[in-house]
């Protein structure tokens, strides 16, 4: 461990962000280390060139451009950026103190809400995520039945502009049919209240949906030739769903019980939605041949959780990502966090221990992560062409004991700093520049 | 007839009852052995005899009878103490009070609840079950063991563990008592941090004073059989306890200001014993924590779930140590608490502590602020038969719990158990429902305490929700 | 913690349905009218009828004789008086009568039973806000006109244990009868158990059962020390202070000095363990009632020996189990394995039908608690606390149906209940000299298709309508 430690401190030594705190986009070589590109297996001592945003050259016999700023790997490893599906980042801040959070808007129906407008590009728990080797997450809006549409944000950038990769999905939290069990914390409903306003919640939503094909179709007549026609009303809410029926937006469908998913695969199919990723999907694993079946790719946890039901297996939740995988459903996996993404990689390790093995578990955070998310062609993988998000570590990012040590956002040398480890700095040797003892207490009174 | 046909099939549940009461001797055989005090052994047996270590070494022979339980390739470690936590209670607040050291958690164990045995898959042998945090004294806890399978909560008892009581600063109980009353009835204090201070020298004096008065009732009745016993007090008789050094405290507390204060007020009536509990912002004055000779008991890495966690660090455990703070790092979840050996791991991560270091900080550590480190703690001869057998090793994300002992009776095994094990089924409800997850992000201890607390404060349900917040 | 739940939504779930019990009698107006018509005998007769003078003694073919509240004779051959009225037993069985040994029977609920509302300071509330009342006599409470003391009589209850209605400490039971036309007829002097339950004060201290173990210890040695105190100062008051007095305080000397037990009614097996605690920390007598989910503390229970009431209240069939035939049950609760395994999606359905056994059996042991009680020799009373009355006999005849024998069950509802509550010289059994307490059916009562046709309660005589459904009524009642 000692030994682990000298070396830490030896590349932290040596990485350029030591001498200068600044993000910089420049031309730089990573040279021997392994390579795990996720898309084309691992290279030993490998070398990759990052050229602006972009990875220009992945292999193990590269040449580095005169100019670059070479990072020596030795002994290290590279991985591309991991990707949480499923967070609240940068839309809460402080848990308890309502002003600070903007994940719920009022109403059940605002598929309008843009959580891509509220992520605060400095909220503290930004630093404090990436530097865990998590580059790009999903942060979601909640709340009634469509909360608005999830951002998938890069995290480095200062603006929307900056931090967006590119891609955009509406949230639908399927109607949950009650349950004999306790729902929720407050007081409870009677079985017929519940039962009622599930029935009520699952004819909203295809009062909704019917409503918004009605508005598609209106809107693509009339832009096709508006010429002598009313103008049609304004339904923001209808704007933001068109794109899922038309399939170029994705549609989370945030759905946990075995009942409930069984019945969002047959509406999905009645409704005839091309582009559809389920999220959550604690109990997944009860219909996994169902959804392999459906094709529906699913973004699962989060991991660390415990079983959904009493009578489980107390591991349940560890293995539901890998019996969905094993079932051949594509699974990503999603922390579930807000300020603790940084905990991604720890629900990968737990799903690669209790049956999904690392190599897949490693894809939920990225390659297939990308995949699911749309934003594969930039993001996923180390491969040429693709954006340059990577971190290098120690060793294997799931591993606690594993140190990272540098990190690459669009291309950005990203400066190891949070608060967690600003205030590491300052409070480890407190007293160090103290010249008088230390008071402990006052005297008595 | 009818009755024994049934009475046979029910034999089926009653067998598990009838397991927690077989102490088998066991032998653990050629394990990499984590004695935690007394560094690793390669290739090491572990012998329990009566429930107790008996001896440690390669190929020890064992008495005829003893269990063998073949540990090649994998990891022994002691049994993995939490040093906070909620399960296993049928009711966690009694938040009715700002003061309230006469209730203990020793009254309303829960032994059928499942997390008892869903801890125990984790490597989970001990837990100090706590009260809540709704009052700046709340009441005593009370430390188990795991000894699933018993419906009798006396039988989980930590036979001999010294008494703790459950104290709280901060945003919690300035929220419950002060900032909102419940009926429309106006506020009580504290509202502040100045107000929480006060609250505890008011108890402490009045406690000091009762002692007092019962001393001197004792003295004088020798003299006079005429003497009037002072008015009988069940919260002063706990305070006076406290005073008298008999109950460890257990704070639950944040700032770093607050957690200095609370070492103002015990050295006023002489108590040296205190742990603070989650103790966020305790890095920030662990020169003063270890001058006097204070504990923490921290979160491997929550914070920002409220404001006054907002300014903390996931290295609050490596800062503490590094400064000479004896520090444990407990779950305070029913999630947490399943996988303490990989919070324990996260020092690692977040100030790169040797593994003994680490692994200390789920159990000599928590022993010793719990009070029960001649007992458990660490893989040492005469100590409690209490251990965690895992496939890799306990630190690594890839480490898996297989089997548990508690005092040398099994209460775990991956292979061998059952996937439904609950002691306790509805009988009359719908079965195989969904029932929603506690996830590591749910702040929440459990459940269990929500409903319990709404049964007493249905009106309150928001202070609530919020009240019981670690 | 289902269990918890399940309990204590159960008795919510329930007490609306007292209500619809209560409907309307005839009892009232009938004894009006029958004082129009003068009395001309003081003797009743049921001639030629089974009698089961208690459990296991019984007479096929005999007469039994009451005059003036007593039972005068019983027997295979008895003479019958010159002045006895008589009733033709032919087809009729006798029992003694039942006792319902702890219900809210003839107490009217009252606005101040739940006390709600603002305090000054909530963590010290008044005694009263708080829900402590042992000092409350149920005897001040009671209502014989109340609806549920027809109600109760019709189902063969001729006395019980009469508790005031409250939160913790709700007040001081009363032995009663079930007739008569004013409070104090109903009244039965004996033990006045100081009933005590885990139902906490609303929004104000004690809210939680820690919280009202807490409370109940601080009373309870506080009123121990007041007691000390008081004999002191009884003795000579010559420089002491006037020691303080509270009637809550005040009511709990009896206990201390161990003339009146607390009666705890519990309904999970962990507050039958804590107010067992209670009583073995601070030595008062304890009379448990309720004790669902009993069987786990059945050990305890036996080794006390302290006085047992068992709920009549069952657990509902799962709505899956609602419409299946007892054999097609039989088969799955006989399929239940204890080692399955749901690895993956393939495995669901097993999953479910085990579960379903697995529930069957824990429904099993509710069920066949006072069969393992009976057979395991611990005597018990039955009590329809926080029940309909309505549900007393389908529940007892589930009992039965899970190996409770009638004779137990008999004994339960008449000899065993009279011992518990300290009555049998006067009740349990049909013997000369005892209260003429009787239930007269059209057939053995553990029959379902027998009826309760006439219940005497001291010598008065009530007829009673069909029992089957929640229609019954007294029809009329006769003087002597």
């Amino acid at each position: 461990m000692t030994l682990l430690l000298n070396l830490v401190l030896a590349v932290l030594m040596l990485l350029p962000q030591q001498q200068d705190q600044k993000a910089r986009q420049g031309t730089y070589a990573i040279t021997n280390a392994r390579i795990e590109t996720v898309a084309n297996g691992t290279i030993e001592n490998g070398t990759v060139v990052i050229e602006g945003d972009r990875i220009i050259a992945v292999g193990a016999n590269v040449a580095i451009p005169a100019g670059a700023e070479v990072i020596d790997g030795t002994g290290l490893q590279l991985y591309p950026g991991m990707i949480d599906s499923g967070t609240n980042l940068g839309l809460n801040e402080v848990g308890s103190v309502d002003e600070t959070n903007d994940t719920n808007e009022i109403g059940d129906i605002t598929p309008h809400m843009s959580a891509l407008t509220a992520v605060n590009p400095n909220s503290v728990a930004i630093p404090v995520t990436r530097v865990s080797g998590v580059t790009t997450v999903v942060s979601e809006s909640a709340g009634g039945l469509l909360p608005g549409t999830a951002a998938v944000i890069n995290l480095y950038g200062y603006t929307a502009e900056q931090m967006t990769a590119g891609s955009e999905m509406l949230i639908l939290n399927f109607p949950q049919e009650p349950s004999g069990a306790a729902q929720g914390w407050g007081p409870q409903r009677s079985a017929q209240e519940r039962k009622k306003g599930y029935e009520d919640a699952i004819a909203k939503l295809d009062e909704v949906f019917d409503r918004a094909e009605l508005y598609d179709r209106i809107m693509t007549a009339y832009a096709a030739s508006p010429a002598g026609k009313a103008e049609p009303v304004y339904a923001p809410e209808m704007d933001a769903i068109r794109p899922v029926l038309s399939g170029d937006r994705t549609l989370m469908l945030k759905v946990n019980a075995e009942g409930d998913i069984l019945k969002a695969i047959d509406w999905v199919k009645e409704r005839e939605l091309p582009n559809v990723v389920f999220s959550g999907v604690s109990e997944g694993w009860r219909v996994a041949d169902k959804l392999a079946e459906a094709g529906i790719a699913c973004m699962v946890g989060p991991v660390l959780a415990t079983p959904t039901r009493s009578s489980d297996r107390y591991d349940k939740a560890y293995a539901n990502a890998g019996l969905l995988s094993q079932a051949g459903v594509k699974v990503a996996i999603r922390s579930g966090e807000t300020e603790n993404v940084r905990n991604l990689p720890f629900n990968a390790g737990f799903a690669a221990a209790y049956g999904m093995g690392q190599e897949e578990a490693l894809k939920a955070v990225t390659l297939n992560a990308a995949e699911v998310l749309g934003i594969s062609d930039d993001y996923g993988s180390i491969e040429v062409g693709k954006k340059a998000n990577m971190f290098i570590s120690t060793g294997d990012p799931f591993e606690p004991s594993t140190q990272i040590l540098a990190l690459f956002i669009d291309g950005f040398n990203v400066p190891m700093e949070s608060r967690h480890i600003d205030l590491y700095r300052e409070f480890l040797n407190r007293d160090e520049g103290r010249l008088q003892p230390m008071e402990v207490l006052p005297a008595d009174n | 007839m009818k009755l024994v046909r049934l009475t046979g099939l029910l034999m089926a549940l009653l067998l598990v009852n009838a397991t927690s009461a077989i102490a088998q001797d066991v032998v653990i055989r050629n394990a990499t052995v984590l004695t935690v005090t007394g560094g690793t052994l390669e290739n090491t047996d572990v012998l329990i005899t009566g429930g107790i270590i008996s001896e440690i070494g390669k190929g020890l022979r064992t008495p005829r009878g003893t269990e063998e339980v073949d540990a090649t390739g994998k990891f022994v470690m002691p049994g993995i103490i939490d040093a906070h936590s909620h399960i296993a209670l049928s009711s966690v607040n009694e938040g009715s009070s700002p003061v309230t050291a006469e209730v203990s958690m020793e009254d309303v164990v829960n032994p059928y609840q499942i997390g008892i045995y869903r801890a125990s898959a984790g490597g989970v042998t001990t837990s100090h079950l706590m009260h809540g945090s709704a009052n700046v004294i709340g009441g005593q806890n009370e430390t188990v063991k795991h000894r699933w399978g018993s419906s009798d909560p006396n039988d989980l008892r930590f036979e001999g563990a010294p008494r703790t009581i459950k104290f709280a600063l901060g945003e919690n109980p300035t929220r419950v008592h002060g900032r909102r009353g419940t009926g429309g009835t106006g506020a009580i204090v504290p509202a502040t941090r100045m107000g929480v201070e006060q609250v505890l020298r008011n108890a402490f004096e009045h406690g000091k004073r009762y002692m007092e008065a019962w001393d001197a009732y004792d003295a004088e009745l020798a003299s006079n059989p005429r003497a009037v016993p002072p008015v009988w007090n069940e919260r002063m008789e706990v305070m006076a306890d406290i005073i008298r050094g008999e109950v460890l405290v257990h704070c639950h507390s944040y700032r770093a200001d607050e957690i200095v204060m609370l070492t103002r007020v015990l050295k006023d009536y002489g108590v040296d014993k205190i742990t603070f509990q989650h103790a966020n912002e305790a890095f920030k004055v662990a020169p003063e924590l270890a001058a006097y000779g204070a504990h923490a008991s921290v979160f491997s890495d929550w914070w920002s779930y409220k404001f006054e966690v907002y300014y903390s660090t996931a290295y609050n455990a490596a800062i503490l140590i590094r400064n000479g703070v004896i520090t444990s790092i407990n779950s305070d979840s029913g999630e947490l608490n399943r996988h303490l050996y990989h919070e324990a791991a996260k020092t690692q991560r977040y100030g790169n502590l040797e593994d003994d270091e680490a692994l200390a900080t789920i159990t000599i550590n928590p022993a010793i602020q719990l009070g029960i480190q001649d007992r458990v703690g660490s893989i040492e001869i005469g100590k409690d038969g209490d251990i965690a057998i895992f496939e890799g090793h306990p630190l690594s994300v890839y480490a898996v719990p297989e089997m548990t002992f508690v005092d040398g009776v099994k209460v775990f095994d991956r292979a061998a158990d059952p996937d439904d094990v609950r002691l306790e089924v509805d009988p009359e409800g719908a079965i195989g429902q969904y029932e929603g997850q506690i996830t590591s992000r749910d702040h929440f201890h459990d459940q269990n305490e929500v409903i319990d607390f709404l049964e007493a404060f249905g009106d309150l349900e928001d202070v609530i929700t919020e009240t019981t917040h670690n | 913690m289902p269990k918890q739940l399940f309990a204590a939504g159960w008795r919510r779930y329930v007490l609306p349905f007292l209500l619809l019990s209560f409907l309307p009698t005839s009892l009232v107006f009938a004894q009006k009218d029958s004082q129009d018509i003068p009395s001309v005998s003081e003797a009743t007769a049921i001639r030629g009828a089974r009698i089961v003078q208690a459990p296991g003694r019984v007479i096929e073919s005999g007469t039994i004789v009451i005059r003036n509240g007593v039972i005068e004779s019983v027997g295979r051959r008895v003479d019958i008086p010159y002045d006895a009225r008589i009733i033709d037993g032919d087809s009729l069985t006798v029992y003694a009568g039942f006792i319902d040994a702890l219900t809210n029977v003839g107490v009217p609920e009252s606005d101040d039973d739940n006390p709600t509302g603002s305090v000054p300071d909530r963590s010290n509330p008044t005694f009263e806000r708080a829900g402590i009342a042992p000092q409350k006599d149920v005897r001040m409470h009671l209502d014989a006109s109340d609806k549920s003391v027809a109600s109760h009589r019709q189902r063969g209850f001729t006395a019980a244990l009469a508790a005031p209605r409250g939160r913790m400490l709700p007040g001081q039971t009363s032995l009663v009868l079930l007739t008569g036309d004013k409070a104090s007829d109903m009244v039965l002097p004996g033990t006045r158990p100081v009933l005590f339950e885990f139902e906490g004060a609303q929004g104000v201290y004690p809210g939680t059962p820690m919280g009202m173990m807490a409370q109940f210890r601080q009373l309870y040695r506080e009123a121990d020390r007041r007691m000390g105190v008081q004999a002191m100062y009884d003795a000579n008051p010559s420089g002491l202070s006037r020691p303080p007095y509270d009637e809550v305080h005040a009511a709990f000397f009896s206990v201390i000095e161990g003339d009146t037990p607390i009666i705890s009614f519990t309904s999970d097996a962990l507050e039958l363990r804590r107010a067992l605690s209670l009583s073995d920390e601070l030595g008062f007598n304890l009379m448990a009632a309720g004790l669902n989910q009993g069987f786990d503390v059945m050990d305890e229970l036996m080794s006390r020996g302290i006085p047992t009431i068992v709920t009549l209240d069952i657990p509902d069939r799962p709505d899956w189990a609602a419409k299946a035939d007892q054999d097609s049950l039989d088969q799955v609760l006989a399929s239940y394995n204890d080692d399955t395994r749901t690895a993956t999606f393939r495995d669901i359905e097993a999953e479910k039908r085990n579960l379903e056994a697995k529930q069957l059996v824990a429904r099993t042991e509710f069920l066949t608690m006072p069969a393992r009680f009976a057979e395991a020799g611990i005597p018990f009373a039955f009590t329809t606390y926080g029940l309909s009355v309505n549900v007393m006999r389908r529940n007892m005849m589930e009992y039965i149906a899970n190996g409770l024998s009638e004779d137990d069950a008999l004994s339960a509802l008449t000899v065993d209940a009279a011992a518990i509550l300290g009555l049998s010289n006067v009740m349990g059994s049909l013997d000369a000299g005892k209260m003429a307490n009787l239930v007269v059916t059209d057939g053995n009562y553990f029959d379902k298709d027998s009826k309760v046709t006439i219940v005497f309660v001291d010598g008065n005589q009530h007829l009673t309508g069909d029992c089957s459904g929640s229609g019954c009524s007294d029809k009329f009642s006769w003087g002597n």
